[in-house]
């Protein structure tokens, strides 16, 4: 159980900030935090706290990722457009999609990929590709794209829709496909580093997954809520997942992955619902954000989680940067938080 | 959350009928509200301040072993988009295709929760062209539907027929649709209040029925929708209506289009509102009765191979005086 009485650390060890807007991202440029909102902007926030603001997008940006080069970040909007901006905040467009919005963005520092979710196509961008060049390639499917996610080196691609997933080889244009069929709508999506797990999260809430290269099904249900947030620990042994009262931990440890094992549940809080999970880089330490703006840290076996916030609106970003020295998280009112672990100590 | 979800009108009606000459005059008109409009052709639409949105029309089967239980991905998916920019929109309307069955669009505002949260369902709307309805209706499933799950017609180019075409036209859409507001039309005219953000499925006067377009021997074959309305004057027991409203729903759920009631419950003192929409049900307390307002339970279902006597004995049968 929480204390309500109990300082929250951000009001001991971080600082707090108000946008207006939600953020549907943040990311971190060493110990810089880059938040991309629901207004069209990115807004810069240097860790003693300045904040600069860059009107990007027109309407509201609904994806972002990390620029390959780990110096720039990359962003999609319903404006149609797929946008890089440096860490001076100047902006080049990678792409140009008119009416069609751009819905998911993932990268890879490992690979140079770039690939971005647009209605019915997955776009990708191969390294060196840029704004004068555009994008490289593009697969069509069959119906729009739910989620997408990479492997660990970047090479393979994970594209939900209805349907299943399809596997594509993102580099090559005439990447042959392995379809990955389940009934249902397939949205958010996730692999694991080593590339063995496909997992995604179903609209009817629940999650199916396929152990490669056989093909083996996995079905994990018994969530309250769609899960919109996956999150790997370091060691690549646990899924943690969003979607119910508590976060949900699917351990990966093994060779039939989660099958027959119960999940792990950590920090349950009643008639809440963990909209946001995200693990610690370098340690065990999972911080979790909920629907009602509550952020708590935890680990497994321990039953008092550390509340970090409270008394704002649902979490929709959380993120650490690399090093983990820093944890941040915004709520759909646009309020942001920046915990700074080095403070703690 | 809070309660203050977003109004969605849906506009649909078959190809022709006029749901483009609604959607621009909506657009146009100085209403002073900002809409998000949802569309599925890039048509001559688009006023500077209204943001215009391309839908998929991506109809989902839901994998929970409900057999009619459709919804649109492509909507639940722009809802979700749009309210990122929260503050940009007062309202939502959605322009289906002309050949579109209306529920799934309607379902998608049962069956998503996270949809639930930030938009309600304000009114169905169809656009009906008097001059070839009927033939319509002759080789179109989707016409008749449209008509069926209308809270609003406007049966429109008026002026294209004579006055007792008029007359079997409009006998032939209250027969399907004895519930919804209708409006005659000559290119869509119609003070937008009648149309847009009526509030909450507009139940008060919609179960305000005209009876005479409720005789149950309308039907011209087995296969044609009807409407079936029903009232009680005495408190209808929860105990005894929840489910027998869960069951029929369970068993002729795909039959049923829509249905809707307002009911008094014993003892209580607020208005029980419930909707559905083939087996999807929705149920709340509403608001309280007013003083001067008769307690009277009313329920409309709207849909195919529907039973009157069923239905009504079925219905009275849950109207026990709560002294027995």
């Amino acid at each position: 159980m929480i204390d309500a009485m109990r300082e929250t650390l951000v009001q001991s060890h971080g600082r707090r900030a108000e946008f207006g807007a939600e953020p549907t991202a943040i990311l971190w440029l060493g110990d810089d935090a880059w938040l991309t909102l629901g207004d069209g902007s990115v807004r810069h926030m240097t860790d003693a706290g300045e904040v600069a603001a860059h009107p990007v997008h027109s309407g509201a940006i609904l994806a972002a990722c990390r620029h390959p080069d780990g110096r720039s970040i990359v962003t999609g909007g319903d404006d149609g457009r797929i946008c890089r901006v440096t860490a001076d905040g100047d902006f080049l467009e990678l792409g140009r999609f008119d009416r069609r919005w751009v819905e998911h963005l993932v990268a890879s520092p490992a690979s140079g990929l770039i690939v971005a979710g647009v209605g019915r196509e997955a776009v990708v961008w191969t390294p060196g590709a840029t704004g004068a060049t555009g994008p490289s390639h593009r697969y069509a499917i069959g119906s729009t794209i739910g989620g997408l996610a990479l492997d660990g080196k970047g090479k393979r691609l994970a594209v939900a829709h209805y349907g299943g997933v399809s596997l594509v080889y993102a580099a090559t244009a005439g990447s042959g496909r392995v379809a990955l069929d389940w009934i249902g709508s397939h949205l958010a999506c996730t692999m694991s580093a080593d590339g063995r797990y496909v997992v995604t999260a179903l609209q009817e809430t629940g999650l199916h997954g396929w152990r490669l290269p056989d093909l083996r099904d996995m079905r994990m249900s018994g969530y309250v809520a769609k899960t919109r947030s996956f999150s790997w620990d370091r060691r690549g042994k646990w899924l943690a997942t969003s979607g119910d009262a508590c976060a949900v931990l699917w351990s990966f440890d093994g060779k039939s992955g989660p099958m027959d094992k119960p999940p792990l549940l950590l920090a349950e809080r009643r008639g809440a619902i963990v909209t946001r999970v995200a693990f610690h880089p370098r340690s065990d330490l999972l911080a979790i954000g909920y629907d009602d703006g509550v952020v708590v840290l935890t680990q497994a076996g321990d039953d008092r989680p550390l509340l970090v916030d409270e008394g704002g609106a649902a979490i929709t970003a959380l993120s650490w940067n690399d090093a983990g020295t820093r944890l941040g998280w915004g709520d759909e009112g646009g309020r942001i938080g920046i915990l700074d672990m080095a403070a703690r100590a | 959350m809070s309660s203050s979800t977003i109004p969605v009108t849906v506009l649909t009606g078959y190809l022709g009928a006029g749901k483009t000459t609604l959607l621009n005059r909506i657009l146009s008109e100085n209403h002073g509200r900002k809409y998000a409009v949802i569309v599925n052709e890039f048509g001559e639409i688009g006023i500077d301040n209204d943001l215009i949105v391309d839908a998929d029309e991506e109809v989902f089967e839901m994998n929970n072993g409900c057999i009619c239980c459709t919804v649109r991905g492509d909507l639940i998916r722009i809802i979700e988009g749009l309210m990122k920019r929260k503050d940009g929109f007062d309202a939502i309307i959605i322009e289906t295709t002309g050949l579109a069955d209306p529920a799934p669009v309607a379902q998608t505002f049962f069956m998503d929760d996270d949809v639930r949260a930030r938009a309600s369902l304000d009114a169905i709307v169809t656009v009906v062209d008097a001059r070839h309805v009927l033939a319509r209706l002759e080789d179109s499933h989707e016409a008749e539907e449209q008509i069926a799950f209308a809270d609003v017609i406007l049966l429109n180019k008026t002026d294209l027929v004579t006055a007792q075409e008029l007359d079997v036209v409009r006998q032939r859409v209250r027969t399907i649709n004895g519930q919804a507001r209708l409006h005659e039309t000559q290119n869509c005219v119609v003070p937008l209040e009648e149309v847009l953000e009526r509030g909450a499925f507009d139940l008060d006067r919609i179960l305000e029925i005209e009876p005479d377009f409720l005789s149950e021997d309308d039907h011209e074959h087995d296969d044609s929708i009807s409407s079936v309305s029903l009232s009680s004057a005495t408190a209808i027991r929860p105990e005894l209506f929840m489910p027998w409203l869960r069951n029929l729903t369970a068993v002729q759920g795909q039959d049923i289009l829509r249905l809707k009631g307002v009911l008094s419950f014993p003892d209580e003192d607020q208005r029980y509102v419930v909707q559905g929409v083939h087996m999807l049900l929705d149920g709340n307390h509403q608001r309280d009765w007013k003083p001067d307002e008769v307690r009277t339970s009313r329920m409309v279902f709207i849909g195919r191979n529907l039973d009157p006597v069923a239905l009504r004995a079925g219905f009275e049968a849950c109207a026990v005086p709560a002294n027995r």
